[in-house]
């Protein structure tokens, strides 16, 4: 073959390849536009089925099986299932039992589909929150795409399928940051169920693994169980991973309450700026007047973190903004600044203006008034 | 013997092309995958769920703004209504001279406040720092003109969450824009070090009170051209490019950066035409060649939308700045290119950038003398010519259009309408617009290293852009 036709060849290849793309172009505009639209129809016809039913559960309307099979109905019935209540569930529930939606979808599930059709099917089990769908999505925490274990533990969250509890808090040592994070979520939702679990978890790995510990103890955090706490306090005591110390004095904040405030002022002499950072916060939140001195103290602190959260967490005392006050007049400028900057925060430079305009200004107003001028040298670190 | 030179200039010429053109539509059928991918795990509750955790990382929205009285308010209004759980939003009003700083003070109830600055990143001198003490947590610094790095350098320093967003005055943020971006870093947060968003122009939507109502094609064709080319590199080159782990561009007008990682290669550098090409290549730098595991990632769900150049002038100005940022990238890491140590970056990412776009004008420029002188000459046969010739243009149009199927998966474009003004445009770019564009590139490549500090760019503002065509 000669050149010039070697060249004419991959010309029309190329141009054929062009012409195949502009056709799938319009025909794939096409079938969006149209499914889009005939979807969008045929949901709200369905919503108005479903209404009926839900109204009326002893009607004989027929849905069908052609219908029931249909993913409008499918997204019909979530958005149902997502907005009613009380005996309107146990009728969505007959429907979906009745139609075999449930086996439907985990047949999809444990299809070869294409990844998407697969997830679908996990979305759908997890929204429809059926419990005769608990065992396919157990079967399926372990399945090699994240996105379907997520929704397979997001899907047991929602219907508070305790045994799922101790599968997911397994899982957090092999899984990714973002599952780990995703299935603390789900955990959360469980509520104080996963208290135990996670704490037997934690006791046993928290000397060997630093990311899945964390995030459990993150989990209890937002849990906020009470009942975590001595069994934190321990874990903070015994941990000599960072990630794992930092992550137990922030839930400590939340779940810790008076009996972590002497471990937490311990942590706040820490070496590690990080440690005293939180260890602030937590002390803030835990919300005992009794540290006020000990937060006063890192208002000093060589750390700008650890002296804006203890400014913050004193903000927070009853009996913390007098401290406050005090550091304005300290000899230390750093401790000046924290401080000014929590009182402002917390709305006292606003009503120490108010008293300057009305001349009911005191001392301390004044104090507070002068460092936030404008002319004050801002730049000092 | 110069025939023949002029033989193999012409036929190397069309060949170059040829190459580029295939080497674009491989980026184009890999982003595909990763697109498509990424498509099914992302509509399905992830949004959702960041939104209601209380484990997404907090985030800190940097604006650097310079004379932006006009839209400032909408904006920063626009983006503080963006939906994540918990950011706090940086404004630095870099020496305006018009009345930027009255208006946030205006319309935020700011007043001055003492707060200890760090200057962890040396910027120009700090006037003043403000805090809001509405509904919007919102920061502004005063300080003397610097430049945009030279802001962002100032909202890194005072940032207070491990995140930063860096972003323009007048973009709008897409609803889920935050959302899923953070999601990729929630994905690995120990690793990921900066992730970058798709960048859409809003030219010619309809746009209310700072948000998009519609997106549209625009008519007049230097936007309508633009549209083409923002589809084409965020949705048919850079999911490849990340899928390498290769990615040599966060764009400025939407990138996530790991507060630590850009202290550690101290900030964006002021006066660099190509700040943001400049802070990715060396982030990238400072990772490899310290041996750190890092990871910089493009999510293309994260969608922002910025008004590009109308007319021509304009965006001959913005075109040439861009290419002299460019070329001062391609020379500060030269030793990266065909760098084995670099892996995928020195060896394709950069190596393309050096290649099919530094190198690409001067080509092309050659190839208007030689291609034409060869075939006077007789010295290129005309069938070969003209078929090398159509080989690039179908190339060039192929590669268009598996953008144009990839962004269907978007559907921001619904009506037949725009799509059938964006398939027109791919096939009438090769005639005028991109020899136009390679004159720009040339003349940059030729022209001064003046540095402008802010590039000028006519605009009508968020909230004045409805209706318009």
């Amino acid at each position: 073959m000669e050149a010039n036709q070697v060249a004419v060849f991959a010309v029309l290849i190329v141009f054929a390849i062009d012409a195949a793309l502009l056709a799938s172009l319009i025909i794939l505009k096409g079938i969006h536009r149209q499914r889009s639209l005939h979807q969008r129809q045929r949901r709200a016809g369905y919503m108005t089925l479903l209404a009926h039913h839900l109204t009326y559960p002893e009607s004989t309307e027929p849905i069908g099986r052609k219908t029931a099979a249909d993913p409008a109905f499918l997204d019909a019935i979530i958005d149902l299932r997502n907005a009613v209540a009380g005996t309107e569930i146990d009728t969505l529930a007959g429907i979906i039992g009745r139609y075999g939606m449930i086996g439907a979808q985990a047949r999809r599930l444990r299809s070869r589909f294409p990844l998407g059709r697969r997830l679908r099917a996990a979305v759908a089990l997890a929204e429809l929150g059926d419990e005769s769908s608990a065992d396919v999505l157990m079967e399926f925490l372990d399945d090699t795409e994240p996105e379907i274990r997520i929704q397979c533990a997001r899907g047991l969250g929602r219907m508070k399928w305790t045994p799922a509890i101790d599968a997911i808090v397994d899982r957090f040592n092999v899984e990714t940051p973002w599952v780990r994070s995703r299935f603390t979520h789900t955990l959360a939702g469980f509520g104080a169920r996963a208290t135990w679990p996670l704490i037997a978890y934690i006791r046993v790995n928290h000397r060997f693994e630093s990311a899945g510990p964390a995030a459990a103890i993150r989990s209890l955090g937002v849990i906020g169980d009470t009942q975590a706490g001595p069994s934190l306090i321990q874990i903070l005591e015994e941990a000599t991973d960072p990630e794992i110390e930092i992550a137990a004095i922030e839930v400590l904040g939340v779940v810790g309450g008076p009996l972590a405030l002497q471990t937490l002022i311990e942590t706040f002499e820490s070496d590690d700026w990080r440690m005293r950072a939180k260890a602030a916060t937590a002390i803030g939140e835990i919300g005992d007047p009794v540290a006020v001195s000990v937060l006063a103290t890192g208002l000093e602190d060589n750390d700008w973190w650890v002296r804006r959260n203890s400014a913050a967490a004193l903000a927070r005392l009853p009996g913390g903004k007098w401290a406050l006050y005090d550091a304005l007049t300290s000899k230390d400028p750093f401790a000046q600044d924290a401080a000014a900057e929590a009182l402002a925060d917390s709305g006292e430079l606003i009503a120490a203006r108010h008293r300057d305009q009305t001349g009911t200004a005191t001392a301390r107003d004044l104090a507070l008034l002068a460092h936030m001028t404008p002319e004050h040298d801002m730049a000092k670190t | 013997m110069s025939l023949e030179i002029i033989k193999w200039v012409g036929y190397g010429t069309i060949a170059y092309f040829a190459v580029m053109q295939a080497y674009l539509t491989l980026l184009a059928v890999m982003s595909g995958s990763v697109l498509r991918r990424n498509h099914h795990t992302s509509r399905f509750g992830r949004v959702q769920e960041m939104l209601s955790s209380d484990t997404s990382p907090p985030v800190s929205i940097i604006i650097p703004a310079y004379n932006e009285a006009m839209g400032i308010v909408d904006s920063v209004r626009s983006m503080s209504i963006v939906g994540y759980p918990r950011f706090e939003m940086v404004v630095i009003n870099d020496g305006s001279t018009d009345d930027t700083l009255d208006r946030l003070i205006g319309a935020f109830e700011m007043e001055r406040v003492q707060i200890p600055y760090r200057p962890d990143l040396e910027t120009a001198p700090i006037r003043g720092i403000y805090r809001g003490r509405g509904t919007v947590d919102i920061t502004v610094i005063d300080k003397q003109n610097g430049g945009r790095a030279d802001a962002l350098n100032a909202g890194i320093n005072v940032a207070r969450y491990p995140y930063a967003l860096c972003t323009d005055a007048d973009v709008i943020l897409d609803a889920g824009c935050l959302v899923n971006a953070m999601q990729r870093v929630v994905e690995d947060r120990e690793h990921t070090i900066a992730v970058g968003g798709n960048i859409r122009p809003l030219n010619g939507s309809k746009v209310e009170l700072g948000h998009l109502v519609e997106a549209s094609v625009p008519r007049r064709l230097v936007p309508r051209m633009q549209v083409l080319e923002y589809v084409r590199t965020f949705l048919a080159s850079r999911p490849a490019w990340a899928r390498m782990g290769a990615l040599p561009l966060i764009s400025g007008a939407f990138g996530i950066w790991k507060r630590s990682a850009v202290l550690a290669v101290g900030g964006f550098t002021n006066g660099h035409m190509g700040e943001d090409m400049d802070l990715t290549m060396r982030m990238h730098r400072y990772h490899i060649d310290n041996d750190i595991p890092y990871r910089m990632v493009y999510e293309p769900g994260a969608v922002i939308w910025t008004e590009v150049p109308e007319t021509i002038r304009v965006l001959r100005r913005q075109r040439i700045r861009w290419h002299r940022g460019l070329m001062t990238a391609v020379k500060d890491f030269m030793p990266m290119t065909f760098n084995p140590r670099y892996g995928k970056l020195g060896m394709v990412t950069w190596a393309g950038m050096f290649l099919f776009e530094y190198v690409a004008p001067i080509v092309e420029f050659a190839g208007w003398f030689f291609v034409p002188l060869a075939w006077a000459f007789g010295a290129l046969n005309t069938t070969a010519m003209v078929m090398l010739l159509a080989i690039a243009f179908g190339m060039g149009l192929m590669n268009s259009l598996v953008a144009l199927m990839l962004d269907e998966s978007y559907g921001y474009f619904n009506s037949a309408a725009d799509t059938s003004r964006l398939v027109t445009m791919a096939m009438i770019e090769n005639f005028g617009f991109r020899q136009i564009t390679v004159v720009w590139r040339i003349r940059a490549l030729f022209g001064g290293r003046k540095v402008k500090r802010w590039g000028n760019m006519e605009r009508r503002g968020v909230t004045n852009l409805a209706g318009r065509p």
